[in-house]
């Protein structure tokens, strides 16, 4: 049987005991009450070797299918981008990957002074003063906007403890929403949308006057809504405007900052990692100066040491857990650091001209696919009207599973059926996403597998 | 000074890229004028060389578990296997997208079923679900399950949750977050859970008691299952953090001990690395009457019909959504990347998870015991011994330092000694926590340290405990960095490079 080499002093135990004055294992549990003692071995099998383990990883994983191995177009937010060889490589640097918290700055600049550039390169692609280092998701994060803002504003506003969010927020994302709005017994309303896919202005005038409003942009069909431009100045001042943005959509799409969003939250993943079985990931939070003593997360800021040189470090920590306790503005004490450190590599080596050429490509990308699609017969848009950036949604002549289903045994992800995130809409709907892993030859693949379904289906 | 923001690359400068696939002018026209962006983002311009140099200086500015012994109480900073980091940037774990069909996930799912199963039976309890991503969020996560099975019995009522002082920030901070009035309960004078004091308050209105076994001090609670019992007996449930949990696997668990609800610390225990902060994970398991509350979807199995290779072990792995489940806490699956490592690691020991734990209270225990008692010759240079956090015959992973007799001695305080062993090349202890014990170091070795390293920590501890005050109090003095005025960037608020 093999041996565990992880421990250093296997086999020293008694010399070690022995320096104690102790002699066996046993004497070091015995302050384990003796009706709470396991008796019985752990029923779990023997230990592997690397070797074993690297082996059994490689099967076992290898009987997922990767999005890059065929032509897909599964995304709703979480997209198979490409990253730079880089960034996994810089960001698994030992001292990187290996360190904790950075609680004490005189070790920790290297971190430190990352996050704080991460945070400027969120704070300019959303438009607003201050980001945080990191959420857990998308969805954590747009929940914790909004009791942010609930704490900010709900001494100032009519329609108190109350917020509203767009009907076009996915289960998956919603449900996390209500999971962090209940215990502080706020109250979440929908905002409805038209038949265009876009929010329904003439509704929203409701929401003026309770804490905040979300909204995504672009929106769950990939819709980018004009609407939503507009939107601060129906809801004014005292409701805050929560957006959550696609990352990359921000190299062509205007910062929700220049227009009117108090905090603006979404998924990084798209820069600095795959979509990774769904994590880990990150979810970016920035907000104007007004809410920064209520949001969650850790924050750096730049000071100096007591020779005068610039030295950054944690800053307003009276926010959080270990300080503040039970009035603390968040439970958040792990983050995604890591991730946002891939992000921060990813962002960095892009540029602003790299950034704006990703979003063109992923726009260009969609509008192929889009165009092509729209030429099978029987094949409809369902938002023919609306502006989208990389996904949008199509009606099919049957069921979207079945496409789904049909198009998988030959090799292809045609995307998703809006039915799996918005389980009462039609089951005709699929959602199709694009990133700039798209290639013509996908493009073309796609189209003609939809195109002989739609044969086959009509006929 | 590396300074990413003061690269001059021209405007254009960046990632080169293959050309869009369609007419970029025209892709861009899809966005409304209204809504297209007026004025870049005014990112680095740098070059990938530029950049290599750049994130190598600041690593090289970062202290790590791999550059050295890391005794950061209540964080167990074990070593970070390095084939765990080569499994995660295989094919089908980083380029696996989670709404794809179960069909395309089963390698995936097997690891997950495994690891619910592992991680149930290691602590006693019934159900797992890996959906937390840290383990506040575990924390959260349970304590609503919680709050949906009194609502579902009727006991909606129960609005107090109780935790000792000793207890995580996190704790009090999760259960406020569910809605919870929090209940501190003060140790005994021992620093031990105090039965009377718990007595005193439970009552109608507890829903639950949330507590560390062993105790933030590092010490086993001798009357947890007493505990147990009470809160019990009074309606409410109880909480295990098992952030801890590293101190005791094999040896009992927290099913024993008369909890229903435990939260894991993969990043902890199964060694997830701890990444400057984050990724972490934490996963719940609890006993079968709060199962059917757990988030949405746990992973089920049923044996593999002809034609359904799957994961190639005889079994089919379902996505199952537990009958009256709170929902989802992440919107994907939780940190599917952290769960593999943990898997990895997890298979690394198998059954021999309980040696891992024997070890690290070892380790603990012998750090103690040479730092408690130096050679007659250097306690004599010493100018004053810490004073126990808690009286005990053996701790458990960790244990606690009160500098207070230093202060007493020569006015140099814990945190200054915790700055001076930077200079030798260590981190800090964690500092000034459980706040029960005054000018606290908490001191948590891992069982991945060898004899040696503690020896030499033990020494240089001493050394430090011998220096003049003056070194101590001014330290650190060989860091990048000396001493931070982090007042001045609490008072100044300079979080982004500044705008042009």
């Amino acid at each position: 049987m093999s041996m565990v080499d992880q421990l250093p002093n296997l086999g020293r135990e008694s010399e070690m005991l022995a320096a104690m004055g102790l002699t066996s294992m046993d004497d070091l549990f015995s302050d384990i009450p003796e009706a709470v003692r396991r008796n019985s071995p752990l029923d779990l099998p023997p230990p592997q070797t690397e070797e074993e383990i690297w082996r059994d990883a490689q099967r076992l994983l290898s009987a997922n299918v990767p999005v890059n191995s065929r032509p897909s177009f599964i995304g709703a937010g979480l997209y198979a981008n490409h990253v730079p060889s880089m960034v996994p490589m810089m960001a698994t640097r030992g001292e990187f990957l290996t360190s904790y918290t950075p609680y004490q700055p005189e070790v920790s600049q290297g971190m430190l002074q990352a996050m704080w550039e991460f945070q400027t390169m969120i704070s300019e692609l959303v438009g607003l003063p201050v980001a945080n280092v990191s959420m857990y998701d998308a969805s954590t994060a747009a929940a914790e906007a909004l009791t942010t803002a609930v704490r900010v504003l709900n001494r100032k506003v009519e329609q108190k403890d109350t917020v509203y969010v767009s009907d076009l927020v996915p289960e998956h994302r919603f449900s996390v929403i209500q999971n962090y709005t209940q215990g502080g017994g706020i109250e979440v309303k929908r905002l409805p949308h038209t038949e265009e896919g876009c929010l329904d202005m003439e509704a929203v005038k409701e929401a003026a006057g309770s804490c905040a409003v979300y909204v995504e942009q672009p929106n769950a069909f990939g819709i980018a809504d004009e609407g939503i431009a507009s939107l601060k100045e129906i809801l004014g001042d005292t409701t805050a405007l929560i957006i959550g943005v696609n990352v990359v959509s921000l190299g062509l799409m205007e910062a929700p900052g220049h227009y009117g969003a108090d905090i603006v939250v979404g998924e990084g993943q798209p820069f600095g990692i795959g979509p990774t079985g769904g994590g880990p990931v990150y979810g970016i939070f920035a907000c104007k100066l007004d809410f920064i003593r209520q949001m969650p997360g850790r924050i750096v800021g730049l000071s100096h040491d007591t020779d005068g040189q610039r030295a950054f470090t944690l800053t307003l920590s009276t926010r959080e857990q270990h300080i503040r306790r039970h009035r603390a503005t968040s439970n958040i004490c792990s983050n995604e650091t890591l991730i946002a450190l891939m992000g921060a590599m990813h962002m960095a080596l892009l540029g602003p001209s790299g950034l704006e050429i990703l979003s063109t490509r992923n726009a260009a990308a969609a509008m192929l696919t889009e165009k092509k699609l729209l030429e099978i017969d029987g094949v409809e848009a369902a938002h023919p009207r609306a502006s989208h950036f990389n996904e949008f949604v199509i009606r099919l002549p049957g069921s979207a599973e079945e496409l789904c289903q049909h198009l998988d045994r030959r090799g292809i992800s045609p995307g998703l059926p809006i039915e799996a995130l918005f389980p009462e809409m039609e089951s005709n709907l699929l959602l199709v996403s694009c990133t700039d892993q798209t290639s013509d030859g996908d493009v073309t693949a796609l189209v003609a597998g939809v195109s002989g379904w739609a044969e086959e289906v009509s006929a | 000074m590396s300074d990413i923001f003061a690269f001059r690359g021209s405007e254009d400068a960046g990632y080169a890229q293959p050309a869009p696939i369609a007419d970029a002018e025209a892709a861009k026209e899809r966005i409304p004028a209204s809504l297209r962006r007026a004025e870049r983002a005014a990112w680095p311009t740098a070059s990938e060389p530029e950049l290599v140099r750049h994130y190598t200086w600041l690593s090289q500015r970062n202290f790590g578990i791999d550059t050295g012994f890391y005794p950061l109480g209540s964080c167990t900073m074990k070593h970070n296997p390095r084939v765990n980091e080569r499994i995660v940037q295989l094919a089908g774990m980083n380029d696996v997208h989670p709404l794809a069909p179960a069909h395309h996930l089963q390698g995936l799912m097997a690891i997950f079923h495994e690891m619910q199963e592992m991680l149930g039976h290691c602590a006693g309890m019934d159900a797992v679900t890996l959906q937390p991503v840290a383990g506040a969020q575990g924390e959260f996560t349970a304590i609503r399950c919680i709050q949906e099975y009194h609502r579902s019995i009727d006991q909606s009522h129960r609005d107090k949750v109780i935790v000792p002082d000793s207890a995580h920030g996190t704790n009090p901070a999760s259960a406020a977050m569910c809605g919870y009035s929090i209940i501190e309960i003060p140790s005994g004078e021992d620093g031990r859970l105090d039965l009377d004091a718990l007595r005193a308050v439970v009552g109608d209105d507890t829903a639950a008691m949330m507590i560390t076994n062993p105790s933030t001090l590092g010490v086993f609670e001798p009357d947890i299952a007493e505990a147990a019992q009470i809160v019990h007996d009074a309606g409410g449930q109880m909480y295990y953090d098992g952030a801890n949990f590293n101190a005791i696997i094999g040896r009992t668990n927290p099913g024993l001990m008369g909890f229903d609800a435990v939260h894991y610390n993969l990043h902890k225990t199964f060694s997830q690395p701890h990444g400057g902060g984050g990724p972490g994970s934490g996963p719940i398991g609890v006993k079968s009457h709060l199962a059917e509350f757990l988030p949405s979807p746990i992973v089920g199995r049923r044996p593999s019909e002809e034609g359904e290779i799957g994961a190639g072990d005889g079994w089919w792995y379902t996505w199952e959504a537990p009958e009256n489940s709170i929902g989802k806490v992440h919107q994907w699956h939780g940190n599917a990347g952290a769960v593999v490592r943990s898997w990895a690691f997890y298979r690394r020991y198998g059954r021999d998870l309980k040696t891992m734990s024997e070890h690290a209270v070892l380790n603990a225990n012998y750090l103690r015991y040479r730092i408690m008692n130096p050679s007659p010759e250097v306690r004599e240079k010493i100018h004053a011994m810490p004073a126990e956090g808690c009286p005990a015959d053996v701790v458990k992973h960790e244990f606690t330092l009160s500098m207070t007799p230093l202060v007493d001695a020569i006015g140099v305080n814990g945190k200054d000694v915790a700055k001076r062993l930077l200079d030798y090349g260590y981190m800090s202890p964690t500092l000034y926590f459980p706040m029960i014990v005054p000018e606290c170091l908490m001191i948590e070795p891992t069982e991945t340290e060898s004899k040696e390293a503690l020896d030499k920590f033990a020494d240089d501890f001493h050394a430090v405990l011998s220096e003049d005050a003056e070194i101590l109090t001014t330290a650190p003095h060989t860091t990048d960095v000396k001493r931070v005025d982090e007042v001045w960037a609490a008072r100044n608020l300079i979080l982004r490079y500044p705008k042009e």
